[in-house]
């Protein structure tokens, strides 16, 4: 077995015991990267020498009998809107092309101290604003499973990286769907936290009152390893909650209760919900009791999403004036308003239209007909997802409604490709937890089962999760 | 008609994001599209429905106090005199 495919338990065992070398397994991960990036576009940037460096650091701290991290020498992708102290952050845009943080993220400062490897910066949507990562400024990342297709967004970076064998897990974010997204379409497993689990410090902000960070890995196991290094609350983030950090595991559960949401199931692609159905059957078959449920609000959970998402993105890019950092501009010669216009022209496309949509429902006389609505449904569909936890450990759908689609396919059609979020929404607009599984396969193409739960509910969500990914198993490797 | 070209332009002014014509008339047909989309806001009957708030006090948020940040590196060389260089004010 290559030594790329390792998952991270056994990487953090190899490596402890002394089986392993650190550098030689990082150094074999880059060759691999080496071998497939060109076919995948998944990294913005990639840190060879800093994770060699970290890997030898860390194999003389183990040669000297000293304790090492729960993630040692455990190698993974951040997406890059998540600021790293020394490395480029470019969230894949013109805006902040040379932009080098001064500071860690909470998140990577934990996973540093838990003595994990950082492989490089993966690929987004600029902003983290897309569904296909086909709105970055470094060119889309392919569908490893078929690269003539979208490996879904906006973390589309980090999901296929994963799904390269390239790094063992990354980190990506998600504000609609931003990290479930791409983990269907890329055949891994991606998990929105619960709005307040994870630390946003330095997070650079789309949406705020909707995004998470959340773990990529191509097993659940992997995925809750991360999610135990980064949950926990933090005090330069006021929204994370002030409980203890918690710690989840994997465990046997059977006897669970799952909702099968109706409405998720009759929007999809008839090749999806089959599998969906499969799916639920095999649920059904692990003592779980299942049945179809129903959450009419959700056919307002778009219009309520876009319009909060686009306000609140109005507002977070307001601050980009290319003055401390930015791209090179000479502020010489130019007046401030026209200078101010001129470099935030420099916007992408997708990042342009949210910005005047968002200004737009914001705008005073539509503030109450749009904004104030979508809040008031944002009220509304949590009522009712509550009503539904009362009765239902998890609620199941398809995490996507279509199959990955060819690239270039809708992206001259902004509605229609808002419309492929139906599904993911609803645990940002709640706060919910959601995980997307690799449910099988249509066609040749990956299909996602997405689980949400209720808030704080993370390990019921991980026990359908393990549940329904040790007795479906579904093919996690694709040719490349 | 929901949105019009001016609208686009006057938001784009407001934002400070400089369009060309021919943008201004390609995000227009799309941006009003958009908004008849999410008009269907305007269809449910939620006056009896309360927003969700979050609620902290003063008390548990962190210490308000600066921090600093060793060799920090600006992203800009625009630099003058130990300052950061911008275009004139008026």
């Amino acid at each position: 077995m290559a030594l790329y495919t390792l998952p991270a338990e056994q990487v953090v065992k190899g490596i402890k015991s002394g089986e392993l070398s650190v550098e030689e397994y990082i150094s074999h991960l880059f060759e691999r990267i080496e071998r497939v990036e060109p076919k995948i576009n998944a990294f913005v940037t990639l840190h060879k020498e800093e994770a060699l460096n970290r890997a030898r650091i860390l194999g003389k701290k183990i040669g000297e009998g000293k304790q090492s991290g729960p993630l040692a020498g455990v190698a993974f992708s951040i997406k890059d809107n998540i600021c790293t102290k020394g490395m480029k952050t470019s969230c894949a845009s013109k805006m902040l092309e040379s932009y080098i943080p001064a500071y860690d993220a909470t998140v990577i400062k934990r996973l540093l101290a838990a003595d994990a490897i950082i492989i490089g910066k993966a690929n987004l949507d600029e902003f983290a604003m897309g569904s296909t990562t086909e709105f970055s400024r470094y060119g889309p990342t392919r569908n490893p499973w078929d690269t003539r297709r979208v490996s879904g967004g906006s973390s589309g970076g980090s999901a296929a990286s994963v799904a390269a064998f390239e790094c063992t897990a990354s980190l990506g974010s998600d504000t609609g769907g931003s990290v479930r997204c791409p983990a269907s379409f890329c055949s891994v497993v991606g998990l929105k936290p619960t709005y307040g689990l994870v630390s946003r410090f330095g997070l650079v902000s789309y949406a705020n009152s909707l995004e998470q960070i959340g773990p990529i890995g191509r097993t659940v196991s992997d995925v809750v390893s991360f999610l135990n290094v980064i949950a926990g609350p933090d005090e330069n983030d006021h929204t994370t909650t002030r409980a203890n950090k918690p710690s989840y595991s994997l465990k046997e559960r059977k006897g669970l209760r799952v909702g099968l949401v109706k409405e998720f199931i009759e929007g999809a692609d008839p090749a999806v919900s089959k599998i969906i159905y499969e799916a639920a059957d095999t649920l059904a078959k692990q003592e779980c009791y299942c049945e179809e449920v129903s959450l009419p609000s959700v056919e307002y959970a778009l219009a309520s999403y876009y319009t909060i998402a686009t306000a609140e993105a109005s507002s977070n890019l307001a601050r980009y004036d290319n003055i401390r950092y930015g791209f090179d501009m000479n502020p010489e010669g130019y007046e401030w308003n026209s200078y101010f216009v001129r470099a935030r022209g420099n916007f992408g496309e997708e990042a342009k239209r949210r910005i005047i949509v968002g200004s737009y429902v914001l705008s005073s006389g539509y503030y109450g007909k749009y904004y104030m609505k979508a809040h008031q449904a944002r009220s509304l569909l949590k009522r009712e997802m509550e009503s539904l936890f009362n009765r239902y450990d998890a609620l199941v759908g398809p995490t996507m409604p279509v199959l990955p689609f060819k690239i270039g396919e809708r992206i001259d059609d902004p509605l229609k490709m808002y419309l492929v979020d139906i599904d993911t929404v609803v645990a940002n607009l709640t706060g919910m937890p959601a995980i997307s599984v690799p449910a099988g396969f249509a066609d040749g193409l990956p299909v996602g089962l997405q689980i949400m739960a209720d808030q704080f509910a993370e390990q019921t969500l991980v026990d359908v999760a393990y549940l329904f990914e040790q007795t479906a198993k579904v093919q996690r490797s694709p040719e490349l | 008609m929901v949105v019009t070209r001016e609208e686009v332009k006057h938001l784009g002014w407001l934002a400070k994001i400089e369009m060309s014509d021919a943008e201004v008339q390609h995000y227009t047909a799309q941006i009003e599209e958009i908004i008849s989309y999410l008009n269907k806001l305007d269809t449910i009957p939620l006056e009896q429905v309360k927003p969700i708030t979050m609620k902290k006090n003063f008390s548990e948020l962190r210490k308000d106090v600066p921090e600093n940040f060793e060799d920090v590196v600006l992203g800009t060389e625009y630099r003058k005199d130990g300052f950061v260089k911008g275009p004139r004010m008026i």
